[in-house]
């Protein structure tokens, strides 16, 4: 695979601590065009060894808008299903630069270890003086022995580790879309994370026209029913949690977005600090990112204050354990102090709720988010799946699925054709929907 | 005609950085860019930009631009300079303006919240 694309796929055996590498075939592309398509056909093919398979979009990292989506792809320990879980932030972009558009890990590692993804290289690497430790620990020690302060990570914490129910893969310190249990996917395989940085270069087959189009599509963009609006409580509002913003607002610091992404969905509020600082805080870790809708409406409706509520996220995070089936396991037991539920949090064992056929994770809201889709409304669930399909094959932030129709199939699939040469029409994608949408 | 950066519009997408990066590769790579999101306080979710310009560093702080002279000794010390990525910043190219391009400048143009601008 000559364009947009490192032209590599990696297969670690943690078992052997074999590692091989393949070319990523230009024919399997053509057939599967990326993203999750391909995770399940490399997870299918090495069904024997209970893979995890990490893979980035079509148009990962690349200039056309909110291309920031990877995947991870695996049958999940809880519900028995391949599924598949967004990876979003700055992460899949790492990914991408890193060598190698899809990652395999199968087997299980005798001894706790992480992957270190860098250049072009995947090197296994021992992670005893990590295991027991949170995933911001692990992160910063990361980060701190390999002396660079912009890898990305994916991490588990004690909850994988311990093999929760409710265990969850972790970007860097954030919460993220994993409502599989794959941390304790990754805790069963003695793998403690990876850690991702790379300096590559995506060649484009027809530069000047992939930009042109990239421009166009941002400017649609920039029209959107969207603008204007900022940030998780303004998500909140979108899907009638009104409250919950107001809620928020007077610890919010400010809003962000994952890479390329002209929404920002990720807000940060500072729990130990004022939030209206903007000089640099002296504390070094004053609050937290809040990623994840349904965790803070989850903690909102226990009606614990927002402090409280973004505190516990934190220490979710911390554990790795996924915030909102914690909620959720919170109101089924009657825990509503911030202090019981702190003191609960390390034994937590409980299964998502997933609604729908659980292929994509219900971390994205099932429905438009101000954006106008005709689709919707007539069958909602065959819509957001296919949304969530398209979204998962090229690379594209699940929420801008829901929120932008401007970001067509069509635009996507010329997108696609122009930046890597091999055209790409609607019956094929129609064939990889069908394909990723096969129980 | 010069760039200017609010920080406090800005939403570290880093589509200013990748767009600067095609100008100088012909591809999709950040280790030339000459523009960045500087992003290592990741836990206190302190961010800005930062510009390499001919004779100067541009960094656009939450709290206000600050001007520092390529070469005076104290833009080297990492506990000063906004650290942005493996590469450092005096070692890259400066901004050109994208003169070459008939677009403009290409952070100008994918700055997705205007948050980067031209201004005469």
């Amino acid at each position: 695979m000559e364009y947009l694309s490192g032209g590599k796929i990696v297969v670690v055996d943690l078992g052997t601590s074999e590692i091989v590498e393949e070319t990523l075939e230009e024919s399997l592309v053509e057939e599967k065009i990326g993203g999750a398509a391909i995770t399940r056909h490399l997870a299918e093919a090495h069904a024997d060894g209970n893979p995890i398979v990490i893979g980035t979009g079509l148009l990962t990292g690349t200039l056309y808008p909110a291309t920031c989506g990877g995947i991870i792809t695996a049958k999940s320990p809880v519900t028995g299903k391949l599924c598949h879980c967004p990876v979003t932030l700055k992460v899949a972009l790492e990914i991408q630069f890193a060598g190698f558009d899809y990652i395999v890990l199968k087997g299980v590692s005798a001894k706790p270890v992480f992957l270190w993804v860098h250049d072009g290289i995947a090197d296994i690497s021992d992670a005893a003086d990590v295991w027991g430790k949170d995933t911001w620990t692990t992160t910063d020690a990361w980060r701190k022995n390999m002396g660079d302060d912009l890898i990305q990570t994916m991490v588990i914490g004690k909850a994988g580790e311990e093999k929760s129910d409710c265990a969850q893969v972790c970007l860097n310190y954030w919460a993220s879309g994993d409502r599989f249990g794959f941390g304790k996917l990754f805790g069963m395989k003695n793998l403690k994370g990876l850690a991702f940085r790379g300096m590559g270069l995506l060649e484009i087959a027809d530069a000047e026209e992939f930009i042109e189009l990239s421009l166009d599509m941002l400017e649609d963009l920039k029209e959107s029913a969207f603008v204007g609006k900022q940030g998780i409580g303004d998500l909140c509002a979108a899907i009638g949690e009104q409250g919950a913003k107001e809620w928020l607002a007077p610890i919010v610091h400010r809003h962000s977005a994952c890479y390329n992404t002209p929404y920002p969905s990720n807000t940060f509020v500072y729990i130990d600090e004022d939030p209206q600082r903007v000089t640099e805080p002296e504390q070094a870790e004053p609050g937290f990112l809040v990623t994840d809708l349904y965790g803070l409406l989850g903690f909102y409706k226990l009606n614990l204050s927002a402090k409280d509520a973004c505190g516990l996220m934190r220490e979710c995070a911390r554990l790795g354990l996924d915030a909102a089936t914690v909620a959720e396991w919170c109101a089924a037991n009657g825990k509503q102090a911030a202090g019981d539920i702190q003191a609960a949090l390390p034994g937590i064992s409980s299964q998502a709720t997933i609604s729908g056929r659980g292929i994509f994770s219900p971390w994205c809201p099932r429905q438009p988010i101000w954006g106008a889709f005709e689709a919707a409304a007539q069958d909602g669930e065959q819509w957001w799946e296919r949304r969530m399909a398209v979204a998962a094959v090229f690379g594209i932030h699940p929420l801008m699925a829901v929120m932008a129709p401007e970001l067509s199939e069509a635009d996507l699939l010329e997108t696609a054709t122009v930046g890597t040469g091999i055209t790409f029409n609607q019956e094929r994608l129609n064939g990889v929907i069908d394909y990723l949408l096969a129980d | 005609m010069a760039i200017q950066i609010d920080a406090l519009k800005c939403i570290g997408c880093m589509a200013c950085e990748m767009a600067c990066g095609y100008h100088r590769d012909d591809g999709f790579a950040l280790l030339s860019a000459c523009i960045v999101t500087y992003r290592t306080r990741e836990k206190k979710d302190y961010f800005g930009v930062l510009l390499k310009r001919e004779e100067d560093l541009l960094i656009a702080r939450p709290e206000g631009t600050e001007i520092k002279r390529i070469g005076v000794e104290e833009e080297t010390d990492s506990s000063q300079e906004a650290d942005a990525s493996a590469k450092p910043m005096l070692l890259r190219e400066a901004c050109d303006l994208c003169k070459d391009m008939d677009l403009g400048p290409m952070c100008v143009r994918f700055c997705p919240v205007d948050a980067i601008t031209n201004v005469e």
